[in-house]
């Protein structure tokens, strides 16, 4: 009896260490569909986009361009899974705010509730800094179609739930070709920490 | 004389083997089974400790972690400026009956708690029932320091019936 669990214990554990070791080294996958082209792979990317933030700022695909960031899809009066998910991207916010290379996006999908003004009071309550966290808005037909197409995220109005919004707690990792490189449950903090792990990963393949 | 006198030295041997074999699942063992209680006596439930209490005390941990933590928090301290912190709340403190009845009715407009203002509207849970609140309250009243003891259903019935006729 000894002998088995002895043999088990020698054979599995350094077999998840490499296993967690040549992940560490990996580079993170490329999410979504892809499409060969005669010379190469296209991967998908997230497209150009538009909309306003909580400082009446119009944000698009170019004030991300260089850099790294996490998307998401909230709206303020939610109180499901939303104020779980802020609380973890307060997480990320506190991990990455002085870095310059890594922002934050996170659309409403409550635009008609959530105003310029209103989103500015809730960044301005997270404590949190604007050319660092964008909380835009923006048309309705837009911010779904973007969480749905492009970041694959579930947002739609359903009258059946508590507050009438369905959506994922997802946060997304686009890299600086706008690319996914990673989605996570926002409400988890075991998955956030490997968000946070991963952004670092993220940074050193641009080293 | 004993059995174990008469046991040569290598089985006695065998025998310590045999008992020390397992140890090292000891300190397992001994810390699977005390981390449920440490997380028990960590919340600081404070009150008298009846059976109606600890039932109160429970149903209401598991509803506060259903309709109140993703908010408050799981350990009551709210989120900056937006949530309020239920963990040492002057505000709870002066305004009990008002705490009552805004899980039942919901609130909306500025508050101040300890010194800090909040202007996040919360949405009532109307679906609870009485006995709910009650559960809810005893728990949130005797938990992160706070020991108002047991809120019986029948006080908070009473308050209940008093802000629904106020409010309408």
């Amino acid at each position: 009896m000894r002998n088995v669990i002895l043999s088990i214990f020698v054979i599995f554990f350094p077999t998840l260490f490499s296993a967690c070791i040549e992940q560490k080294d990996a580079p993170l996958p490329i999410l979504g569909p892809r499409q060969p082209t005669e010379t190469d792979t296209a991967y998908h990317t997230i497209p150009p986009f538009s909309f306003v933030n909580q400082d009446s700022t119009v944000v698009t695909h170019k004030t991300f361009d260089g850099k790294i960031y996490v998307a998401d899809f909230f709206f303020t009066s939610c109180r499901t899974i939303c104020p779980k998910m802020k609380t973890q991207m307060v997480r990320v916010y506190d991990a990455i705010k002085d870095d310059p290379d890594v922002l934050l996006l996170s659309h409403t999908i409550d635009p008609k509730h959530d105003t310029v003004a209103l989103l500015h009071d809730y960044a301005e309550r997270l404590g949190v800094s604007s050319d660092k966290w964008h909380f835009v808005t923006g048309k309705k037909e837009d911010i779904y179609r973007i969480a749905q197409e492009s970041y694959f995220a579930t947002a739609m109005e359903d009258a059946t739930e508590p507050d009438g919004f369905i959506h994922s707690g997802a946060f997304l990792l686009i890299d600086k070709e706008k690319r996914i490189r990673g989605k996570y449950d926002g409400t988890q903090p075991a998955d956030v920490d490997r968000l946070i792990a991963d952004i670092e990963r993220l940074k050193k393949e641009y080293e | 004389m004993s059995s174990n006198q008469d046991l040569t030295f290598a089985e006695k041997n065998r025998l310590r083997q045999q008992r020390t074999r397992f140890a090292f699942l000891l300190p397992l063992l001994v810390i699977l089974g005390y981390s449920p209680l440490t997380q028990c006596t960590g919340g600081g439930a404070g009150g008298d400790g009846g059976p109606t209490y600890t039932q109160y005390y429970n149903k209401g941990e598991d509803l506060y972690l259903t309709h109140c933590s993703n908010c408050h928090q799981v350990d009551g301290t709210g989120l900056a400026q937006l949530y309020p912190p239920l963990h040492r709340s002057d505000y709870m403190a002066a305004h009990f009956e008002e705490v009552i009845c805004l899980i039942r009715y919901g609130k909306s407009g500025e508050i101040v708690v300890n010194g800090i203002m909040y202007n996040q509207p919360m949405k009532g849970i109307p679906t609870l029932t009485d006995l709910e609140i009650a559960e809810i309250a005893t728990y949130i009243y005797n938990t992160w320091g706070n020991k108002k003891g047991l809120i019986d259903v029948r006080q908070v019935s009473d308050i209940l019936k008093r802000c629904e006729s106020e409010g309408s």
